[in-house]
Parts: structure tokens; sequence; C-alpha cells
């Protein structure tokens, strides 16, 4: 069973090269725009003080850790953007594409049971895909050190000790992990749905899956003038149950735009129990399972003569 | 019980239609069985059945099980070759070996190389199945399935839309390579011609109804071919052949349990084709 799903696991891979291709792209983008941005500012540096790395004249240690905290914070949101977007399309592919090439009647032929092959897809969506993210954001935030130090020194700093002396390292992967895994988590009746259409579908994936998320808030609102279904589809796009209380509302004004001693420590705003105990988790959780066995029975039961 | 697949009454219905129609057969151990029959005769979708693809009425079991709820033990001593172009475009070679090898518990690996290396398919182990030509492809497929040590082959059209040359080796090496007597070979196709003189027995299925269910060696007896002339003609006419052809003016009739001493003296006497039979059972069921 879990050599089963470790070589299912794999073929996800060698099939969707965009899982490992894409995270690589963008930790590329990433490190180039970050190393133009060093030799821009590097021109003003006289005029401009970002007091961010290497800047002795910089508040204090604490000040100079959150700022790289925000630096990392700041790469990784374009990485979590590019998971959704990567994992819907994954999602939407994964039981589509072998009916459409006919190759499920090679995979098929094999002994492996139709819901060994589906749960393997959404193990890859829930945690193979975040977990290559992770590791592109791990290696973009090492070379996006490994540049900064280099800017540090040709200004004449202490690398060792304003670069990698002030990154909280593990703190930040750490945190880059959870949130990453927790968010596929979250979102799974997303995956769960994409899969269960992906299975369905006799043509256009993509559309059959957004079509109803648009159609049926619509319908809802003339006839029962609720939005029930919209607010707990969209309703969960919009926050997760894993930081703990943030001053959101004032988070960007003037006088709090700075970095302070709160930003030191990620792992200090999320909380893992919170997000454990939050029943709009599970919830979620039933959702996907419920939708992934359909997914099951569509790929067992449906006759494709 | 010698029976690896027994059918008693089998049916499916597709809506109001009706694909295959109360069928019963066996099918023992060691036997080529050749299905014959038209486009849309029920063929695909009984092969189906015995592989567990789809439900149906009535008494269906495969090597001793319910090919439909018992399909992943099944799967594990059966093979199947649905289509030539069902291995995934996108796989390399080596990859589709590794995974038929860590999935399958009756693959052997050794032997789908030692198969491979008399092939085309050889120096192209880091090719992707999309950039091989559809002949290495089957190459491929049959090492793959030859190498699994599996009591059933169901193969399906396998050889369609293959050139002569591809489909002739196609059955030499299915022959060599995977047939024994502890094996046995269910195979549709439409050029019953090229597989006539490896199958055992044979079916011929029209309309979702098994018309014959033969071996080759009764069709012999069972079955003659008259080359008949003017008169001759008219008398072996008499007689009631099942059915009967024009060529090059000479009659050709075809008898169903002769009386060969009789028809010897009316004219040359030949064993018809299969294919002959097929079309005068067709005919024949549908007048």
């Amino acid at each position: 069973m879990i050599g089963h799903q470790l070589a299912l696991m794999k073929r996800e891979i060698w099939e969707h090269r965009s899982i490992y291709v894409t995270p690589i792209a963008i930790a590329v983008v990433v490190s180039l725009v970050s190393l133009a941005g060093m030799v821009t500012v590097s021109a003003f540096d006289k005029e401009v003080n970002i007091a961010l790395f290497g800047a002795t004249n910089i508040a204090g240690d604490a000040e100079r850790q959150a700022a790289l905290t925000v630096f990392f914070l700041g790469t990784s949101w374009v990485f979590l953007f590019a998971l959704a977007i990567l994992t819907t399309f994954y999602s939407l592919d994964s039981l589509y594409a072998e009916r459409k090439d006919k190759s499920i009647l090679f995979w098929r032929s094999l002994p492996i049971t139709d819901a060994e092959t589906v749960i393997s897809k959404l193990l890859t969506a829930v945690f193979v895909l975040p977990l290559f993210t992770v590791a592109a954001i791990i290696v973009t935030h090492l070379v996006n050190l490994v540049i900064t130090t280099g800017w540090v020194i040709v200004k004449g700093g202490n690398a060792a000790h304003l670069v990698w002396g002030s990154v909280t390292l593990f703190d930040n992967w750490a945190a880059a992990l959870i949130v990453t895994v927790a968010s596929a988590i979250w979102m799974s009746p997303f995956i769960g749905w994409f899969l269960f259409v992906s299975a369905f579908t006799k043509r256009s994936p993509l559309l059959m899956a957004f079509m109803p998320l648009i159609i049926v808030p619509i319908i809802e609102w003339i006839f029962f003038r609720s939005k029930i279904f919209a607010s707990a589809v969209f309703g969960r796009g919009e926050v997760i149950p894993l930081f703990r209380e943030m001053d959101i509302e004032h988070f960007f004004d003037e006088e709090r735009m700075q970095v302070n001693e709160d930003l030191v420590s990620l792992l200090a705003h999320i909380d893992v129990g919170k997000f454990l105990l939050s029943p709009s988790v599970w919830v979620g959780v039933v959702v996907c399972g419920i939708l992934v066995t359909a997914a099951i029975y569509v790929r067992r039961y449906r006759d494709e003569s | 019980m010698n029976s690896l697949v027994s059918a008693r009454g089998v049916s499916k219905h597709f809506g109001k239609v009706c694909a295959v129609d109360n069928v019963s057969f066996d099918i023992e151990k060691g036997r080529i069985m050749g299905l014959i029959g038209p486009n849309g005769a029920g063929k695909t979708t009984l092969l189906k059945a015995v592989l567990g693809l789809t439900e149906c009425d009535g008494e269906l079991s495969v090597l001793g099980l319910d090919p439909f709820r018992q399909r992943k033990e099944l799967m594990q001593n059966i093979c199947f070759i649905a289509d030539v172009a069902v291995l995934p475009r996108w796989i390399r070679v080596s990859q589709l070996l590794d995974f038929v090898e860590t999935t399958h518990p009756n693959f052997s690996r050794d032997k789908a190389e030692a198969l491979l290396a008399k092939t085309k398919v050889n120096t192209r182990r880091d090719s992707r199945v999309r950039e091989l030509s559809k002949g290495m492809v089957t190459q491929l497929h049959l090492a793959i399935i030859a190498a699994i040590d599996a009591r059933l082959l169901v193969l399906d059209e396998p050889t369609l839309g293959l050139d002569i040359i591809f489909r002739k080796e196609f059955y030499a090496n299915l022959l060599s390579d995977y047939f024994d007597e502890e094996r046995t070979i269910l195979v549709t196709t439409h050029q019953v011609e090229e597989i006539e003189n490896i199958l055992t027995d044979i079916m011929f299925i029209n309309e979702g109804r098994i018309i014959l269910d033969a071996s080759m060696d009764s069709l012999g007896e069972d079955y003659v071919e008259l080359l008949a002339l003017g008169e001759k003609a008219d008398q072996a006419r008499a007689i009631g052949p099942i059915a009967e052809r024009d060529v090059f003016g000479k009659k050709i009739m075809l008898f169903e349990k002769p009386d060969r001493a009789r028809l010897a003296q009316l004219g040359e006497l030949h064993t018809p084709s299969v294919a002959d039979l097929f079309v005068a059972k067709v005919k024949g069921a549908a007048a």
C-alpha cells in the first residue's frame, strides 16, 4: 500500500513536471529581481537609507532581524500565490488527462485500485506540491542571503553578523512549512472539488469547475435572496484560522509602518492548536473526503466505451 | 473445473441498447481464443466485462473471481492490451519499467529487459513514449505484458493501425515470448486472416449474440467449401448450403455438417477460411 502510494506519487511528478519546474522558475525570477534590487539600491545608497541589510546605522539587532523576516515574507507570498494556481491546474488535469489520452486503460490494467490512484493524486496536491514549494522558498531564501552577503561585503559590512547572525532561518522555514501545508489542508475542499470535476467532466475541466461557483450563488440570490453558498465558498479564501490575533486594521498605518520586534519570529504568530481545533477546518476536510470519494466512484464505475 | 473464463447468461445493456445478449461460453486453460465480430457486435463490451471494467448481468467468473468486484486480485493474474495507443505518451521507457516493477507483483524486470533488448526500443530507454513510432510502442507494451507472469492475456485489436511487418512480428512474438500451456489468450481483431493459424478456438459474435463457438480443429470437419460448376452447382444448391458466392463464374458454396462423399462428386472440396465462414455466419444470422 505505501509502496504503491510512493510509486504513484512519483508518477505524478514525472507526468506533471510543472510541480517542480514552476517553483524553480519562480525561485530564479525572485532571485534575479532581488539581485537587480540590490544593484539599483546600491547606486543610491548615500541618499536612500533603507535601513536594511548591512546598514551599520540600523537601530538594533531586533529591527534588523525583523527586516530580514519581512524581506523573506515578501518573497514567499509569490510562491504561495503560484502554488494556488499550480494546485488548481494540477487537480483539474489529474483525472482528466488520463481519460483524454486513453492511458487510463493502461493504468487500469495494473493491479492498483481506483481508490489508491485517486488518493495518490489527492496526497500529491495536498502534500507533495506544498513540499516542493517550501523547498523552493528555502533555496530562494538562501540564494538571497548569499546575494545580500555579497552586497554587505562590498559595502564593507560584517556579513557574518549583519546577515547570517540576524536571520532567524529555522523559524522562518518552519513557518513557511506550516503555513503552506495548512493552507493546502484549509483549501482541500477546492482540491476535492477539482478532482471530482476532473474525473467527471467530458470537456474543459477549468470551465466546468468554476462555472458552478459563479452560477450557483447567482441562482441562490435570485431565488432565496441569501448568500450562504457564496460565503461558504469564497469566505474560505478570506481568512485561515491559523494566525494569532493581529492588528490587521492598523498594520499599514503610517506610524506603524516600521519593522519592529513583533516581526522577528513568524512562528510566534502561528497557532497550530487554533487551526486543529477550528471546526471549519474539519468541515472542509470532510467535504474534501466526500468529493474525493465521489471521484473514486466515477473512475471506478464510469464505462468509457 | 478447468475453465479459466466461464460465462452463463451474461448480458449488458446500455439504456435500451443490448450490447451483449445472454451469452454463455467457456475458455479453458492453454487455449488461444479468437473473438471475431463486426463493429458494434459487442466484442469490446464483452472483453470489458471479462476485465471487470464494466458491470454486467448474469454469471461471469474469470480465474474463479468476480471480475467487477474483485478487480485488484484479478489484475494480478490478467494482462490486457486494450489498444495500441494507451501507453501514456509522456512517460519515459525507463520510468514505465520502474513503475510496473514497483506496482505489479508478477512482473519480471529481467525478462522485460531481455525482450526489449531484441527490439528497436532497446536504445531508446530515455525516450518518451510519444517519441517512439507506433510499432515500437507496441513492442514495448508487448514486452511489458510478456514479462508479467499472468494466467490470462486479453488483447483487444492489439495491432490496429500497425503496418503488416509489425503485425506479423507482434503475433510471432506473442507465441514465442508469451504463450505456453499454462497461459491463455483471448484476442479480438478485424484482421482474422492474420491470426487464424495461431488460434486454437474461435467464437463469432454478432449483435450481442454468439453465433459460433468451436475449436479450430472441429471447423475443418464441420464446414466444407465446395467449388461447383453449372448443373452440379444446382444439385449442390438443393442440398442446402449456408452460403453461396460467385468467383469467376464458379459457384462456391459453404456447407455445415456436410455429407462429404456426396459433395465430393459435385466438385472440389476445400476447408473454408475463417473469414469466409464468418461472413456466411453473420449473413445467415441476419437472414
